[in-house]
């Protein structure tokens, strides 16, 4: 089935996934959202790939929420249901077994900034402009920002930007830690390839298992960490 | 000391600037009860939207330090100023600590239980009663540690040494610092902006930032559905989306 909001490629190792959902934003409608799990699943389900790269680049922005406009008619139910299939999206991120690069290419505003944190490491540019607006709309994000964004930037931090609802620039997300690197507009997307077929050289099962180990030591006591951390590299370094 | 500490209160913008007047002669237990009166008397009232907490630049809720309490007198402090801090931390509505000077001791501790701090070049912050042999109770080290990071919040709390403002920036402890004499101006600024948003989106997340901080992500991600969902019964959720789109400023109520 081919796909309406995003295409897909295949380089060097590295599987692009590129949000064009048709208009200036990016917006997480429902159908972008279940196009981006296929998606996710198709490139996973191909062995040639090692690292994925999520962007809207060459546009103007990453990714924003959901429309506004069929958001207002949301009962509470809808809004559920929403937030279940953003949220099982994210969960479909997190635990794929590919490092999943977030190339900040512009606007990453509300879903879009919780888009960008469920991904591994995120690279911006310099223009980047990245909020969490939903105050200003009368609503809390559904998108499990609640308790990522506090977990990466720090509570206080967190609590500013979900009150003031503006966005914050390149800088300042790289400041509290929301982004990881920052890139010239001229040479953003050179940098981002170069960075994802780097690390795509390396050997899949060393990616995956660490990657599967960070995650479990956030949620993890370090004594269990650890011993997560024992079996899998005793399986993974001795196939060397 | 007064029974209810010094506030003034902008009625416009329902903005509460409350003016803690500490001292090295005030009683913990004191300043405590105070605190308490005062944060139990703005969490029910309605015309306040946002609380700014101050305090002279001698330093921010200074207070007397207490040698020579026995067992259950310590005990009894510290479950006392922790209901306390809890209790601001549940205010239910926006609630900046506002930092000229010194904050130390129950002082960090107040101001940790904000929102989050804003400060002036000037401002120090630090634990310094490790060298009385007396360390936080009332939620101090948790808080702290949880903000800046288990080393920086051992590094304070052990060594006891005042951090200064550039510092405080640097570890996370403090969101913006301003200039000494447009601090407590860019706070008010900064409130009456916030106070612009919704106060229900804004109580709401809240709470939920403080229920999922501390558990795992997916019970976390599913108290954040059922608050999302609840956000879509709200009369701030219609008028939030329906101004956006009509390309006006939103009114919210709160409701």
């Amino acid at each position: 089935m081919p796909y309406k909001k995003l295409s897909i490629q295949v380089t060097n190792r590295v599987g692009y996934i590129l949000l064009d959902a048709g208009s200036r934003f990016n917006k997480l409608s429902i159908t972008t959202i279940r196009e981006l799990k296929r998606a996710f699943a198709q490139l996973e389900s191909d062995p040639s790939v090692h690292v994925i790269v999520l962007s809207g680049y060459p546009g103007e922005s990453f990714a924003v929420g959901a429309d506004i406009g069929q958001m207002v008619h949301f009962s509470p139910a809808d809004a559920f249901h929403f937030s279940e299939l953003g949220q099982s999206l994210f969960e479909q991120i997190e635990c794929c077994s590919r490092p999943v690069i977030g190339a900040l290419n512009g606007i990453a505003m509300g879903g879009g900034c919780d888009l960008a944190m469920s991904c591994d490491i995120r690279i911006a540019v310099e223009t980047l402009q990245i909020a969490h607006p939903g105050a200003r709309l009368g609503i809390i994000t559904g998108f499990c920002g609640t308790r990522k964004l506090p977990r990466m930037v720090g509570k206080n931090m967190a609590r500013e930007i979900f009150m003031t609802s503006d966005p914050y620039s390149a800088g300042e997300a790289l400041r509290m830690g929301l982004v990881d690197r920052v890139c010239g507009m001229d040479v953003f997307w050179q940098e981002v390839v170069g960075f994802a077929e780097r690390v795509a050289s390396y050997p899949l099962a060393a990616l995956s298992a660490s990657k599967r180990l960070l995650n479990a030591a956030e949620d993890t006591d370090l004594r269990t960490g650890c011993l997560l951390e024992r079996e899998a590299s005793t399986h993974i370094n001795s196939l060397i | 000391m007064p029974d209810r500490l010094c506030s003034i209160q902008s009625k416009d913008s329902g903005l509460a600037v409350v003016s803690i007047p500490g001292g090295a002669s005030i009683p913990k237990r004191q300043l405590l009860e105070t605190l308490q009166r005062q944060i139990s008397s703005f969490a029910g009232n309605l015309t306040i939207r946002g609380v700014l907490l101050t305090g002279p630049p001698e330093g921010f809720c200074g207070s007397a330090t207490e040698r020579g309490s026995v067992p259950y007198e310590a005990a009894a402090l510290s479950e006392m100023g922790q209901q306390v801090m809890f209790g601001l931390e549940k205010i239910g509505k926006p609630c900046i600590a506002v930092i000229s000077g010194e904050c130390s001791g129950l002082g960090l501790e107040v101001a940790l239980a904000c929102d989050f701090i804003v400060a002036s070049h000037e401002a120090t912050f630090g634990f310094p009663s490790i060298a009385d042999g007396l360390i936080p109770c009332c939620g101090g080290t948790q808080r702290l540690a949880r903000l800046v990071g288990k080393s920086k919040a051992k590094e304070m709390i052990f060594s006891g040494e005042m951090i200064d403002a550039g510092e405080a920036l640097r570890c996370r402890l403090v969101n913006r610092l301003y200039k000494g004499d447009e601090l407590l101006a860019k706070a008010r600024e900064l409130m009456e902006h916030i106070c612009s948003r919704s106060p229900h989106a804004i109580r709401v997340g809240g709470d939920v930032v403080n229920a999922g901080y501390d558990i795992d992500l997916q019970t976390a991600c599913m108290l954040e559905r059922n608050a999302f969902a609840l956000c879509f019964s709200s009369l701030d959720q219609r008028e939030g989306m329906q101004a956006f789109l009509e390309k006006r400023q939103p009114k919210f109520t709160g409701e």
